[in-house]
């Protein structure tokens, strides 16, 4: 089983699930293997499900969870929150809330 | 033996002869300065100097096919990693390139650097043949080139028609982000039906193969999907999320894009090492067969030259004594 995290939410995904696709959003997306669960961070993609039960996960970046750094994401989230806040164009408002919404999903992926 | 070291160290022979002015032995294919002044024999000169520039590339090949072949190992495994990027998306999607679209735009993949073989003058002949099958009544074909020798050979007959043009693509290794960036921009700036791209796909060292991949635009796909086949299948999947259709489509055609360029560019620059590799093997081998005859060359000139000297010294010694 995989639980991905799509734009709805974390879904989750077992063998005879119903074709679908599905727009990923930056979250934790976690492998179920038996009992071994392995957990990564993506940062964006696409998820394909297909009807005879094979999924593809087409994410741009995926690091798995234990490499990332904790003290970075809090600097990064700061950063963000910052720019958003002192954003004045459409653009710089968007690139700023891209930032922060990725930030506080890995912030919540390492304490969740 | 002693005539021949002396020669060797470039001194006249003189004792034995009496010092009369000098004629040189000169061909008429020699200059001035390649014979030394004073030589009276046939001179090993010319092919002396023929033989060192020889060697010299032959050396310097070699070391370029190490070099491509360091970075063929570098580049291959990342390339081969890249494969898994689009294969989901031609499971979904299936793959149409006899699609019949009004607005066709060509992506030619090449290289910035020559000396890799003929990899891109192939490219750039398939691009030109496409061009001419998907010509025809209200239909529009456009090339949008990536790298310099491509641009090269395109801007000479299809300069009208080529609308964007990429250069120093391997400047800094490559990477999705620069490849995203790429393809952002040319789906911004190019409208689209369909998007060939047209590369080298990499399937060994000695083999690469110019291979084209589509890229639909959603609208074509919606297209096609009414009219069946693989893409038929595309309404029996449920779309996740608040969006319409259209808009994932749009996502996904943009997403499909990037992820075949990136592919499309790993492979060009793997089939480019590879072909760099073996046209410098192949000239530094000829480099070799060119030495080889040189130098049979070399050894007849000094031997005629020495059969001269010893035929003028001999015949002169006899004179006296007779």
């Amino acid at each position: 089983m995989v639980i991905i995290p799509a734009t709805t939410g974390q879904m989750g995904v077992l063998p005879g699930h119903v074709a679908s696709i599905a727009e990923l959003k930056p979250g934790v997306l976690s492998v179920h293997e038996g009992n071994d669960v392995t957990k990564y961070f993506i940062s964006s993609g696409f998820a394909f499900i297909h009807g005879n039960s094979y999924a593809d996960i087409i994410a741009v970046e995926a690091v798995p969870l234990d490499r990332i750094d904790a003290g970075l994401v809090q600097k990064g989230l700061a950063e963000f929150t910052q720019k958003l806040s002192s954003a004045s164009t459409d653009l710089e408002k968007a690139e700023a809330q891209i930032g922060v919404d990725a930030h506080s999903a890995l912030n919540s992926a390492l304490t969740g | 033996m002693a005539m021949a070291a002396l020669r060797r160290e470039g001194r006249r022979f003189a004792p034995l002869l009496s010092p009369r002015p000098i004629a040189a032995v000169r061909s008429s294919l020699v200059s001035e300065e390649d014979i030394p002044f004073g030589a009276r024999s046939i001179s090993t000169q010319v092919v002396r100097n023929r033989m060192k520039s020889v060697k010299n590339i032959q050396k310097i090949t070699k070391a370029m096919k190490m070099v491509a072949a360091s970075k063929l190992r570098a580049i291959q495994i990342r390339a081969e990693n890249s494969r898994g990027l689009w294969q989901p998306f031609t499971a979904l999607l299936g793959d149409t390139p006899s699609v019949d679209v009004k607005k066709n735009v060509i992506v030619t993949v090449s290289s910035d650097k020559g000396l890799c073989g003929g990899i891109n003058s192939t490219s750039v002949k398939i691009s030109k043949a496409l061009y001419k099958l998907n010509s025809g009544p209200d239909k529009e074909t456009k090339y949008v080139v990536l790298g310099e020798k491509a641009k090269a050979q395109l801007v000479r007959d299809s300069k009208k028609n080529i609308e964007l043009t990429i250069s120093e693509l391997q400047k800094n290794p490559l990477n999705y982000t620069q490849v995203s960036v790429l393809a952002d921009d040319i789906l911004k700036n190019v409208e689209f039906d369909a998007l060939r791209i047209i590369f080298n796909k990499f399937h060994s060292v000695v083999s690469f193969l110019p291979t084209m991949s589509t890229v639909l635009s959603p609208e074509i796909v919606e297209r096609e999907a009414e009219a069946g086949g693989k893409l038929g299948e595309l309404d029996s999947y449920e779309i996740e999320g608040g969006e319409t259709k259209a808009e994932i489509l749009q996502n996904l055609a943009e997403f499909q894009f990037s992820c075949v360029l990136f592919n499309a560019v790993l492979e060009n620059a793997c089939s480019e090492q590879g072909a760099r590799m073996s046209a410098m093997d192949s000239s530094s081998r000829n480099a070799g067969d060119m030495l080889d005859r040189l130098t049979l060359t070399y050894n007849r000139t000094r031997q005629a030259s020495i059969t001269t000297e010893l035929i003028e010294i001999i015949s002169g010694a006899s004179a006296l004594e007779g």
